[in-house]
């Protein structure tokens, strides 16, 4: 169990590997899972957008 | 249960018909509306044809019933409910008539002086995320307005939490059409209402009261009118004397209604519905909640979109309703809204 980066959601291992990149259940980010022992997670790179442009 | 509804040809009246016709627990016994006596509810709510064969009656054949809607003009209510608590049952009251409790704000804010003041300190107001303890047994029930409900849900955690300045909140508000009920004046005909984008009450609007009256805060209130028949979209605008981040704005709020059935966090990463959005919410009874944090202005935004008659009316009466009564919450308002629409 870890929490997510952006809104601090909880986030459970649940056999995720490494590299998989899956969404925040509150907020949406795509998070990759960056250690699977200790479990810990970041936001997956993502490609800008132009809104507002 | 055996409900009535009073005033039940206008807009928050005909929305009580439709969800209460679906509710599981309730039996409608009376639709009363003096404009319309006689005549099929189907007239005035051609959405209803075949969910029910009712007529309107006029008020004076109001009978007692389990629990009595009041979904009357501001003012209606106000001679009505001594009679009607006074023969028992439940009311639930639409207007604004016992929303406040300070009688002096009825002659600032709606240039009367209240009648029955000891009446307003009995009244409960009906928001359930803030007061449904205090609704579970309470005999008079007054439904908060649409803008007040959606500024109120998103002021409420941060101000109680201490997160913002409580002497420095603005709100601005958009509303749709269906606000200003059916008989709307010169205002709301299809020339002047097309296409606008009104400031209706860039000050000095009612709801001002209830918003601080419920959330402890002073409030700058600005409301406008949009090209809209439903919905109303409150964006808040805050400020904190210290450094906050989002992430304790997501706690904050998971902590407020995390547990609550209508109160929705919406504050996406991606997609094109990051933020709450009243148009997916109409016939609704859920409210839209979604904040950002401006670091270049020191600001908090909070944003709370609703149906204004459903969360914002009548959906929130049979939350109270239901509430009050023992059923569950959510009984008669599972509708999940439209996409697209």
């Amino acid at each position: 169990m870890t929490e997510c980066p952006e809104c601090a959601a909880s986030v459970e291992n649940s056999d995720k590997v490494l590299g998989e990149v899956f969404p925040c259940r509150d907020c949406g980010t795509e998070l990759e899972v960056a250690a699977t022992e200790p479990f810990s997670v970041q936001p997956a790179p993502r490609e800008a957008e132009d809104w507002g442009e | 249960m055996k409900v009535a509804v009073v005033g039940a040809s206008g807009y928050t009246g005909g929305e009580l018909l439709r969800i209460l016709l679906g509710h599981p627990e309730v039996e409608v016994t009376q639709a009363t509306s003096d404009a319309m006596a006689g005549k099929p509810v189907s007239r005035a709510h051609p959405n209803l044809r075949k969910a029910t064969s009712l007529v309107f009656s006029p008020r004076s054949a109001l009978r007692p019933a389990d629990a009595t809607m009041l979904a009357t003009p501001h003012g209606g209510s106000l001679p009505l409910v001594p009679g009607l608590l006074e023969v028992g049952g439940i009311v639930v009251d639409l207007s604004a008539d016992y929303r406040l409790k300070d009688p002096a704000l009825y002659r600032e804010y709606y240039r009367f002086d209240h009648p029955n003041p000891e009446l307003l300190a009995e009244s409960v107001l009906g928001l359930p995320e803030l007061h449904r303890e205090k609704i579970r047994t309470a005999r008079l029930i007054a439904v908060p307005g649409c803008i007040a409900t959606a500024a109120t849900l998103a002021i409420h955690p941060l101000a109680k939490s201490g997160t913002i300045d409580p002497k420095r909140v603005v709100v601005d508000a958009k509303s749709g059409s269906s606000a200003s009920g059916q008989d709307p004046g010169r205002a709301g005909s299809h020339a002047e209402r097309s296409g606008v984008m009104r400031a209706y009450a860039p000050t000095g609007h009612r709801h001002t009261a209830e918003i601080e009256q419920e959330t402890g805060t002073h409030v700058a209130l600005s409301c406008h009118a949009v090209e809209a028949v439903r919905g109303v979209l409150t964006t808040v605008h805050a400020f904190s004397a210290r450094p906050v981040d989002e992430k304790e704005l997501w706690r904050t709020y998971r902590a407020a209604y995390g547990n609550e059935p209508f109160v929705r966090l919406v504050h996406e990463a991606d997609g094109i519905h990051r933020e709450p959005e009243p148009k997916i919410l109409a016939g609704t009874n859920y409210c839209d909640l979604g904040f950002a944090v401006d670091p270049h202005a020191e600001r908090i935004v909070a944003l709370a979109a609703i149906d204004n008659l459903g969360k914002g009316a009548a959906g929130n009466a049979v939350q109270c309703l239901n509430v009050r009564a023992g059923f569950p919450e959510t009984a008669g308002l599972g509708f999940l809204g439209l996409h697209p629409v």
